[in-house]
């Protein structure tokens, strides 16, 4: 059942690898580089219209996001249409165009007016054997050619391995080194596969970074849900340059989503890009919306869900003290807290509810309907509007009223409360 | 050129044992403690038999002192004979231990915070009080004779040296094993390495990894984890979890296997079936591109990577979509080229020659962006029907200007994959 052939990520043969290193980490400045326009719209059943691709466009720009990627020129003209309307708008971010290996696509590109393009081809032994059919030199060959018609229409150019994790490291550098002839601006260290865990990722930009003086971008995919931790590892070891696409959005299981990098480099690097990212929810907002792909509630950093408490110990401690359960704060993300009543709810939810609500609820009041807030939570299987606890808090007033009635008559018995 | 580093990587020594890590599922647990959760008894029963169907270690089960529904579900579980361990969560407090043992469960998880922040601002107390009451519950559950895990809730946030007399605490009174509780989702694998490798080689403990997704690196950082000797780990069918989730079953599974040349020994094949289940019993959809699971992993559609899969799968995949309970798709939509359409009409008794394929893939591209989304088999049916007259036309008139229709119509221009035979 096993797929595996030789690369950088670990091999299948032998033991697990136990591991002991140093990693010293170089965190400094960093680029983000954004892909939803063309990574994100690769992923099967995305389609971006021209109006929202200009869109989002913008919003990118907007959050200060300092190079985009903004689509395929070989794809069709209405792709090229929307480049060239791209470009026009003279956005604060650096446009790039992908392309192939490929002269004609780089002409197709030149066209477009985009600031720079990526040259990518596929450069592991599985690509070269099974998909190109042909050898390493074959694949020099092409990307010296490119990078000529790239030079000829005065264009920047950024050399893209993909597939680079599973490729034989030495041919790999070799690869690195020839961009680095030509005069590339910059190398692409594609995981494309998502074979690389966060302590090989930091290994192989280290390695690439050892052999050539290029700055180095990583763009890693999330198949096996590392993308923003191996971006990171990418980033520690040296890496200047980090692809992300908003909401994650590409190939399969998508790319290292733009708010994940952002956040996780502020707040657990203390590396700050000066990015809006109070802008984060309506951007996610809008490409969730533009590729059919709604936001999961508990989607990290930008899910509607990652603010709301209902166990009773998560919400008694952040109604303490927010940081007991939160790193930051939602308005930092365009979100906002919320205390959800439901099965492990604890009373002093209940007391703040009503608080909120006006109305003081005494430690005992504040018992008996949380009692009754678990059970209907559980009967109907969610957590309850506010709406139904005033109906739960009506009906134990009145039950309460109905029941003081009846003991200043003496009628009633009762012998528990 | 300066000198290449690679060797100062874990090209380490091979163990002699394989590792083997210890899968905890807290689905029933922290999954159902998500905001907005609640499953039904009858449901977690089944999750716990499908969990233990599929081979996990332990399942947490439940909190028994909240009563009702909840501690009745945790006896039905430990009443099912599984296979698993079974295990019940409780604050450090002798009640709710009661509670759990009252349930039949053979493990217990004695939680308690291990940061300052938690302990001033949430149990308002000091650190005293929490290896007193850490101590006093571990003693009267091993007294008891059951499994104890310490769950050191906010470790990752704690005072190192503070959390090490919290594990000794916990390992002195008895306990099996520690969880360390990344609750926050603060680390990176790096910090979670470094950490975890410190609390063992000072108490020489059993270390259980608990990660969240809150920065996106649950799974990540349970990974480091493990490298730096964990082996328990505790996971949620889906992730699912406070916030935004905590490691998921399926993305660990397999990232230990094809990554990390661990095999935690699960029925991966059920991976997708018990998804859907939990899905469903939560309300919580698994999103198309949800790594392991997601429906929208193995479907194809941008050509060169289409092409390339047709060719051989292992261009694009790491693991063949069976081995998670998924199918192989090729859909058409805007990155489209010929080869899905061929194979599709070619499906249905329809030849296209290499020049009408080229034309109508254009014509799908075009339809596609019109639609703003993929074709479905039927609407390629009738697009074909509807243009094939045109496309042949077109052909004809491209052919007599002596243009290249095939190169034109923009095919895999890096590879001529028309003139591969098959490779070896």
């Amino acid at each position: 059942m096993i797929h595996r052939s030789g690369g950088i990520g670990p091999h299948r043969e032998g033991k697990a690898k136990p591991f002991e290193s140093h990693f010293r980490g170089r965190k400094g400045e960093v680029c983000i580089v954004d892909t939803t326009l063309r990574d994100g719209e690769q992923t099967a059943g995305v389609v971006f219209a021209t109006r929202e691709k200009v869109r989002i466009a913008r919003l990118i720009s907007e959050v200060g996001v300092r190079e985009m990627e903004v689509g395929t020129p070989w794809l069709c003209p209405e792709e090229r249409e929307a480049i060239t309307e791209i470009c026009a708008l003279g956005l604060e971010s650096r446009t790039l165009a992908f392309c192939q290996a490929e002269p004609s696509e780089i002409e197709l590109a030149a066209e477009t007016g985009v600031d720079a393009v990526v040259i990518s081809a596929g450069v592991s032994e599985i690509h070269l054997r099974k998909r190109y059919v042909k050898g390493r030199e074959w694949v020099l060959d092409k990307v010296r050619a490119a990078a000529e018609a790239a030079k000829d229409k005065d264009l920047p150019f950024i050399v893209s391995a993909e597939d680079a994790s599973r490729a034989n490291v030495d041919f790999l550098l070799s690869y690195v080194v020839l961009a680095e002839e030509l005069g590339a601006d910059r190398f692409r260290f594609c995981d494309s596969l998502s074979v690389l865990d966060p302590f090989t990722s930091f290994q192989v930009v280290q390695t690439v970074l050892g052999a050539t003086d290029l700055d180095v971008e990583v763009h890693c995919h999330n198949d096996f849900g590392m993308a923003t931790a191996n971006s990171l590892a990418g980033i520690r070891a040296g890496a200047k340059f980090v692809t992300v696409s908003v909401n994650g959005i590409g190939e399969r299981t998508g790319n290292a989503p733009l708010e994940e990098v952002v956040m996780a480099l502020k707040h657990l690097d203390q590396v700050d890009l000066g990015i809006t990212t109070r802008n984060f929810r309506e951007l996610s907002e809008y490409v969730a919306r533009a590729s059919s792909r709604a936001i999961p509630v508990w989607k990290a950093i930008v899910g509607t869900n990652v603010f709301a408490h209902e166990s009773g110990i998560h919400a008694d401690g952040v109604l303490k003290n927010p940081l007991t359960y939160e790193v930051f704060s939602p308005d930092e993300v365009g979100l906002a807290r919320q205390l959800v009543v439901g099965k492990h709810s604890g009373s002093r939810t209940i007391q703040h509810k009503f608080r909120e609500f006006g109305i003081d609820l005494s430690d005992k009041e504040a018992n008996q309907v949380l009692l009754e807030a678990r059970q209907m939570s559980v009967d109907f299987k969610r957590s309850l509007f506010d709406k139904e606890l005033m109906y739960i808090y009506q009906d134990f007033i009145q039950r309460d009223e109905r029941r003081k009635e009846v003991d200043k008559v003496g009628v009633m018995d009762e012998d528990d409360d | 050129m300066r000198e290449i580093v690679s060797d100062q990587f874990p090209n380490n020594s091979v163990d002699d044992e394989p590792i083997k890590v210890h899968i905890d599922d807290t689905t029933l647990r922290d999954g159902e403690q998500t905001a907005g959760v609640v499953f039904a008894s009858e449901e977690k029963v089944r999750i716990a038999r499908m969990l233990d169907q599929i081979g996990v270690y332990q399942i947490e089960s439940g909190i028994p002192i909240m009563g009702g529904a909840e501690k009745e579900a945790v006896r039905q579980i430990a009443a099912q004979d599984l296979n698993c361990s079974v295990l019940a969560w409780n604050r450090a407090v002798t009640s709710d231990i009661d509670a759990s043992l009252e349930c039949g469960v053979d493990a217990v998880a004695i939680s308690m915070s291990a940061s300052d922040i938690h302990i001033d601002h949430k149990l308002k107390q000091s650190r005293e009080w929490v290896l007193e009451s850490v101590k006093k519950a571990v003693l009267y559950a091993k007294e008891r004779n059951v499994y104890v895990s310490v769950n050191a809730e906010d470790a990752s946030r704690a005072d190192m040296e503070f959390l090490l007399s919290f594990a000794r605490t916990a390992r002195d009174a008895g306990a099996d094993r520690l969880r360390f509780c990344d609750t926050l989702g603060i680390l990176d694998p790096f910090n979670a390495f470094m950490k975890v490798k410190t609390v063992m080689d000072a108490t020489g403990m059993d270390i259980e990894m608990h990660t969240h997704n809150d920065f996106g690196m649950a799974t990540a950082n349970a990974i480091a984890g493990i490298k730096a000797g964990a082996r328990f780990v505790n996971t949620t069918v889906n992730g699912l979890g406070e916030r935004a989730g905590n490691t998921a079953l399926e993305e660990l599974a397999m990232a230990l296997y094809y990554l990390e040349n661990i095999d935690v020994e699960l029925d991966t094949g059920k991976f997708r079936e018990l998804s859907e289940y939990v899905a469903q019993a939560s309300s919580r959809p698994i999103p198309a591109w949800k790594p392991i699971v997601g429906a929208n992993l193995f479907v194809y559609e941008n050509e060169k990577r289409a092409a390339a899969v047709l060719r051989d799968p292992e261009n694009y995949e790491i693991f063949p979509p069976e081995s998670v309970g998924l199918q192989r798709r090729f859909i058409l939509g805007k990155y489209s080229g010929t080869s899905v359409l061929k194979m599709k009409l070619a499906d249905l008794d329809l030849e296209l020659t290499e020049e009408e394929a080229a034309v109508l893939g254009g014509h799908v591209r075009s339809r596609s962006v019109a639609l703003k989304r993929s074709l479905f088999d039927e609407e390629l049916l009738d697009l074909y029907r509807e243009e094939i007259g045109m496309v042949r036309d077109e052909v004809n008139q491209l052919l007599s200007e002596g243009r290249d229709v095939v190169a034109d119509g923009v095919v895999d221009s890096l590879a001529d994959l028309s003139e591969v035979s098959d490779d070896s």
